[in-house]
């Protein structure tokens, strides 16, 4: 696995966003550099929000803070946000699919049934519809803190395509259980927990991992969604000022929050919104990137499906009499 | 999906009907117990249970459904109550019409892409195959951003307006949200129909074809393209599922006057079911449909 270009590549990636974020905030604070305006000969040129630059690589956003600083203080929201909601799903899913894969036959047709209509519930939608009584501040402020919040979030997105995924492992359980091995071990007495232990866990290892990964991708994208929708990542700040209230606002860095709340600058000051979606892209990337070094490095062979025509004096000779017929048969017809 | 397939065969006729109609109470009972479940939620974080509220809340939104025609709901352009029948029409067909189209131009770019691919050497396929991979990573949104950005700064340079990236009052607008929402449905699409290809490029009635001397653009039109494509039909209900909630961030991005746009206003559990049944409804009959009309014509051929 260490030996793959593409695993470690995707890695490096993931692992700086995620290693720069707790150093950033070690060495600078929790707070990202401010700039009100750009001075030049002692004249403001520009005001925040200011273009990017050297001091500030990624510009900053529409109150001057440096913008770089503010990605690197969300990434670790966001990423470990990512990684823990597929964990959870995860594990709640794999054990609920070998349940329903050997032990409730009779009972998978309906789990699936059950999930296929899930599949006409759009995913963002259904999360935004059931998140917002958890994450949209009340008038009165927050009853909650700020971990509880991004845990009941975890639990909750994780939770929100348990029965797709675990109907996806139901099935391939009940694919892999009907294979000779499994009936041998049957016959010598296994039990079904052995069964699973032993023979179905291992054989769909590489595909559970493969699973994890795309489930984290998708995690990714949802929580952008979310963010677009204003609701972001451990709750939405609401000011309920009906003069000068502020537009909702990301309580932590992380992402989402920072694309949701400068949407609308797209035109006026395109880094602001683009820069986190790069950021969530890369992420995203960096994820696919490691699966395919995975798998590369669990089968090797993936590179060279390439087929050699296989030398056989028999073939050979089987083929030379049927083109000699063929032949035949041509002349034959056109004689005709 | 395949042993799925000859399992039904055995059915008779009458058990396929019952199993739609089975699957489409299941989906039914789903969409409504899912549309009241904020409720438990928000009680969750006040750490109570609210399993009464729960049930009262479902209750409530089936007795609002019944007398259909005057059910009211917040407009969320002009600002008041409007009757929900028959305005949401409206919404209905044009988020329809995006996603349907949108479903199209994919279907019919990826195939066209395959079978371009199917015809070239091992070595680009598998080239092609990874770079598709890597693309399927660009988020949803990029996309979008960089489609608006592009229209404005064509706009800048030339002065021509390409297309509207927002809509404003009543106005449609169509292919720049229609080539958005494809994009990535396409590139999905196009991976799933070139790794369906070339599974069934291993079977043993091509290789007899090819000893046949049929050609290669032969085969792969007329013989693998009709079995491969069962194999993709069933398997774009999940690229359909997540066109779905490209759909709404599309709307919302350009201000589309659709069906999620719509619920956004209407954020209550009847909102809610409305929502979702507008599309649930032509897309599982869709889906249905499909399935049973590639399960027939298989029984048929494996019949004679």
């Amino acid at each position: 696995m260490w030996r793959q270009p593409y695993f470690i590549f995707g890695f490096f990636i993931l692992s700086f966003f995620l290693a720069g974020s707790f150093v950033y905030e070690w060495v600078w604070g929790d707070v990202p550099a401010q700039t009100h305006y750009l001075m030049e000969d002692g004249r403001a040129v520009e005001a925040a929000p200011i273009s990017p630059n050297w001091q500030h690589p990624l510009g900053t956003d529409q109150y001057g803070y440096d913008l770089l600083g503010k990605l690197m203080l969300g990434a670790k929201y966001t990423i470990l946000a990512a990684l823990a909601i597929a964990a959870v799903r995860m594990a709640i899913a794999v054990p609920i699919g070998y349940l329903f894969g050997t032990y409730f036959e009779k009972q998978r047709k309906w789990m699936s049934s059950f999930a296929d209509s899930m599949h006409y519930i759009p995913l963002t939608l259904f999360a935004a519809y059931v998140l917002t009584p958890l994450l949209w501040m009340p008038e009165n402020g927050f009853s909650s803190t700020l971990s509880e919040r991004i845990s009941v979030q975890v639990i909750i997105m994780a939770l929100l395509t348990v029965p797709i995924v675990s109907v996806l492992v139901a099935n391939e359980a009940a694919l892999l259980r009907d294979k000779e091995y499994i009936l041998a071990a049957k016959t010598l007495g296994a039990g079904r927990f052995r069964i699973i232990r032993k023979h179905l866990y291992p054989q769909m290892r590489e595909k559970i991992a493969v699973l994890y990964g795309q489930q984290v991708m998708e995690t990714f994208i949802i929580l952008a969604h979310l963010g677009l929708l204003d609701l972001f990542l451990g709750g939405t700040k609401v000011s309920y000022d009906p003069m000068f209230g502020d537009p909702p606002m990301s309580i932590s860095y992380e992402w989402a929050g920072l694309f949701g709340s400068s949407f609308r600058y797209l035109q006026s000051a395109p880094w602001l919104p683009l820069a986190p979606v790069v950021c969530i892209g890369l992420a995203i990337f960096s994820v696919s990137l490691m699966m395919e070094g995975y798998l590369r490095s669990k089968n090797p062979k993936i590179k060279k499906i390439r087929r050699q025509p296989q030398e056989d004096p028999v073939v050979e000779w089987n083929r030379e009499q049927l083109r000699e017929k063929m032949v035949r048969l041509k002349n034959e017809n056109q004689s005709k | 999906m395949d042993d799925k397939i000859k399992k039904r065969e055995n059915f008779p006729k009458g058990v396929k009907g019952l199993k739609f109609l089975t699957n489409f109470c299941i989906a039914i009972t789903g969409i409504i117990l899912a549309g009241s479940l904020p409720i438990l939620i928000r009680g969750w974080v006040e750490g109570e249970w609210r399993g009464r509220l729960y049930v009262e809340s479902i209750r409530e939104t089936l007795e609002g459904l019944w007398p259909i025609g005057e059910i009211a709901f917040l407009n969320y352009r002009a600002g008041q109550e409007m009757p929900l029948f028959p305005n949401i029409f409206a919404y209905i067909v044009y988020s329809l019409e995006i996603l349907f189209l949108a479903l199209l131009v994919a279907i019919i770019t990826s195939l066209t892409f395959t079978i371009v691919t199917m015809l070239l050497s091992d070595n680009i396929r598998e080239r092609v195959k990874m770079i598709l991979y890597f693309l399927e990573s660009v988020p949803d949104l990029l996309i979008i951003m960089l489609a608006q950005l592009s229209v404005i700064f064509f706009f800048k340079e030339t002065g021509v307006l390409i297309s509207k990236i927002a809509v404003a009052g009543e106005d449609r607008i169509y292919w720049l949200p229609v080539l958005c929402l494809a994009v990535l449905p396409t590139i999905q699409l196009y991976r799933l129909s070139m790794l369906t290809f070339q599974e069934e490029e291993r079977q043993m009635y091509v290789e007899l074809a090819h000893a046949l001397g049929f050609s290669k653009v032969y085969i792969v039109l007329i013989h693998m393209f009709r079995n491969a494509i069962i194999s993709v039909f069933f398997q774009s209900k999940r690229t359909m599922w997540f066109m779905l909630s490209n759909l709404f961030v599309l709307e919302l991005m350009f201000n589309l006057p659709g069906i999620m746009l719509f619920l956004r206003g209407n954020m209550h559990p009847l909102g809610f079911l409305v929502t979702i049944f507008s599309f649930f409804l032509p897309m599982f009959i869709l889906y249905s449909f499909g399935e049973w009309f590639f399960v027939s014509r298989r029984q048929n051929k494996a019949v004679a």
